[in-house]
């Protein structure tokens, strides 16, 4: 009988001490680079915290796996990871403890309030933070010098999605003319409604109803039923993942059959979990989103890393990998972990080297002027982008029936 | 019964002023901070559930007014801060009256009155969401403009110092309170209103004084919150979260005493601290939500063996190790 006795603890207390250390001996190069990735990844928004997150690292390995920044004698990059908890409190704290640690920039933030909380606590150690993908046109209004976005603004985001909507009826030999419009209750949603409601009547739509919904929503018979009543040819959502799925699931059921569907910033049309898990009721579904560019050969490289042990490809990823990178890029002209000098190399920025279908960044009072969303349709279990048409993989399918 | 009633709150108090001296990271002066502020919204809870025995489920109608009054008079106004916040304290309190005499008038108690304030906050969340003076759903933004003159410190001690002193206010209120007439008015209200009201205790005019003081100090909460985190939405003013941070701290600190809340408020944001940095630094935090599992059982295990609170678990270990004499 073998026991465990002083010396096989022993043996084995070294050893694991040993592989605990050995990883730090090869670091001990250059003193590493703090970098703070906040994501909400517990309470309402954790599946895109986390799927933000897991672009970041893949960023951050491909970063130290190159041998770090260069002109900084090869200083890795060190994750220092907060949860944001899905609330502005979450947020601020954690930016707090991500203070204390010394950090030399913060990514992410995810949704709008949380972005502009933890982004002004931020401002007041001046640490550059660089948002991932709050809409909200505050975040960027605000005059803080510290605030950076890299993807495209609510703003930016609507426009381009009604000009691309009008092109594709027009396209269609103006196939849709009657709307209703499906949004959830809070900043994107009301927003978008409001702004739909003004800009379409005047483009030839004729806007049935506009129904709100709260977040989260359990049910959507009722407007899954009031849309079947009105019989639009199109119709447009703007929710958050679950409530998206469960509408179209239920349209499915319903047999409610609109010429398009047509979504703006939705949570569940750019995301293959939904294609995958609901291929026939996400079929056809277009969106007008975040989306990373197909013709750039790293995006495919990025997108079979995330992929990985059965995980699925979001806008959340190659977002959060561009603006790691976008920042590493900042770090290496600066050439110091100096905030200062990282926020000036920001707002100098031409970084070309990311996934996002945007050009040279050029920043103008914290905004990314060439950022632009993508309008993508679901296309037989594949997410093609329809628009703009210098890089759309596909055409548009529409009518949809 | 000690000739100086004031004495344990003078300590406590100062205690609590010196932590920053010793404590200076930034972490735990937003913890602080942000533990007064909820201090303050149990405290106001506290009055009118702790004392009055009436439970509300919709504190967050007082937060929320307070912290959009504090908001919006400063936004679109172009108040103040400093003028805005006993502005905002008054609505608060005139919220508070307004729903005290709909709810105390039909004569509502127990879960009755309990579902109606939970009904005020919903409305007025859902409120605040659809109208374009508080910006709708979008939200309103308190420019950031650091200086005492706009009640944004730069330096985060004094952000903590200003809710201590509102901490302490309330505090030496609740205390005077608890021996004074009206106080005990409502702790016979609180334990047999009809027996009080037999004795000649007019019930509804103490459970409006109850409630409107209830709706200032909760109010004041609310102001500092705004000054503190600058952003507002309907889900952050009016949301469920404060309602129950403000009916949980003096539950588990110790119903209708004067420090229930406030010890309440730390251990419960203690707690949640605490098990999130020990579980980060042991996890890795490569399972998300691990220390709001943990969080979760031991607030069960603290309601299942402290029944009367922290306070009244304290008291239990005092009286025992004095030893009990018959």
């Amino acid at each position: 009988m073998t026991s465990i006795n002083r010396r096989t603890i022993l043996r084995g207390a070294a050893a694991t001490g040993a592989l605990i250390a050995a990883p730090g001996l090869v670091r001990a190069q250059a003193p590493a680079i703090k970098i703070g990735i906040l994501q909400p990844v517990t309470g309402a928004l954790a599946q895109d915290g986390e799927y933000g997150r897991l672009g970041a690292e893949i960023a951050l390995n491909e970063i130290n796996a190159a041998g770090g920044i260069k002109s900084m004698g090869g200083a890795r990059l060190q994750m220092v990871f907060g949860d944001a908890r899905s609330n502005p409190e979450g947020g601020t704290s954690e930016v707090e403890r991500m203070q204390g640690e010394g950090v030399a920039a913060i990514v992410g933030g995810f949704a709008s309030p949380i972005v502009l909380a933890s982004s002004q606590a931020a401002s007041r150690y001046d640490i550059p933070y660089i948002c991932d993908v709050g809409v909200s046109d505050q975040i960027v209004g605000r005059g803080l010098k510290n605030t950076f976005r890299f993807g495209p603004g609510f703003g930016n985001v609507t426009s381009t999605a009604i000009e691309n909507l009008v092109k594709l009826n027009d396209a269609a030999g103006k196939a849709a003319k009657t709307v209703v419009i499906v949004h959830e209750d809070g900043l994107f949603g009301a927003g978008m409604a409001k702004l739909l409601q003004t800009q379409l009547p005047p483009r030839g739509f004729e806007i049935l109803e506009t129904i709100a919904h709260p977040t989260p929503s359990r049910d959507m018979s009722n407007v899954a039923l009031r849309i079947r009543a009105l019989n639009p040819d199109l119709v447009i959502p703007s929710s958050y993942y679950a409530e998206f799925v469960l509408l179209s699931r239920t349209m499915q059921q319903q047999r409610i059959r609109p010429k398009g569907i047509y979504a703006i910033l939705n949570g569940a049309a750019s995301n293959f979990r939904f294609v995958k898990e609901f291929p026939d009721a996400a079929n056809l579904v277009m969106d007008c989103n975040h989306w990373a560019d197909p013709r750039k050969p790293k995006t495919a490289q990025v997108k079979a890393l995330a992929e990985q042990g059965g995980r699925f490809w979001l806008y959340n990823t190659p977002l959060n990998y561009s603006c790691v990178l976008l920042l590493a890029d900042a770090i290496e002209r600066a050439g110091s972990a100096d905030r200062g000098k990282i926020t000036e190399a920001l707002a100098a920025s031409t970084f070309s080297d990311h996934i996002m279908p945007y050009g040279p960044t050029k920043f103008v009072n914290g905004q990314n002027m060439g950022a632009a969303p993508v309008n993508t349709q679901v296309q037989n279990g594949d997410i093609k982008v329809i628009f703009p048409s210098e890089f759309a993989d596909a055409k548009a399918v529409f009518p949809a029936v | 019964m000690s000739r100086q009633p004031y004495m344990p709150i003078a300590l406590v108090v100062v205690g609590l002023a010196l932590l920053p001296l010793g404590l200076t990271s930034n972490t735990v002066l937003n913890f602080l901070a942000f533990a007064m502020i909820i201090t303050l919204a149990a405290q106001g809870w506290n009055i009118l559930g702790g004392y009055g025995g009436q439970f509300s489920f919709g504190h967050a109608v007082f937060f929320g007014t307070g912290a959009y009054a504090m908001a919006l008079l400063q936004v679109r106004f172009g108040i103040n801060p400093w003028l805005a916040l006993p502005l905002a304290m008054a609505l608060g309190a005139g919220v508070g009256f307004a729903i005290g005499y709909l709810s105390f008038r039909a004569r509502l108690r127990g879960s009755y009155f309990a579902l109606v304030t939970l009904a005020f906050a919903e409305v007025f969340r859902i409120s605040a969401n659809a109208w374009g003076f508080t910006g709708g759903a979008a939200g309103v933004l308190v420019p950031l403009r650091i200086g005492a003159e706009h009640m944004q410190f730069a330096d985060k001690r004094l952000a903590y110092w200003l809710a201590l002193t509102f901490v302490a206010a309330t505090l030496a209120l609740t205390h005077a309170l608890s021996r004074s007439r009206f106080g005990a008015h409502l702790v016979a209200v609180r334990e047999n209103e009809e027996a009080a009201r037999a004795l000649g205790v007019d019930a509804l005019a103490v459970k409006l004084k109850a409630i409107t003081l209830s709706g200032a100090i909760t109010a004041s909460a609310g102001c500092l919150y705004t000054q503190k985190f600058l952003y507002l939405d309907a889900n952050l003013a009016y949301g469920p979260w404060i309602s129950v941070e403000a009916l949980l701290a003096p539950i588990i600190g110790g119903l209708g005493t004067v420090f229930g809340p406030l010890v309440g408020a730390v251990v419960l944001l203690g707690l949640g601290e605490v098990t999130k940095t020990a579980f980060a630094n042991l996890t890795g935090g490569a399972i998300p939500g691990v220390d709001l599992v943990v969080f979760g059982v031991l607030l069960i295990l603290c309601v299942a063996y402290a029944p009367r609170g922290v306070l009244g678990l304290a008291q239990g270990w005092l009286g025992r190790l004095k030893g009990a004499r018959p």
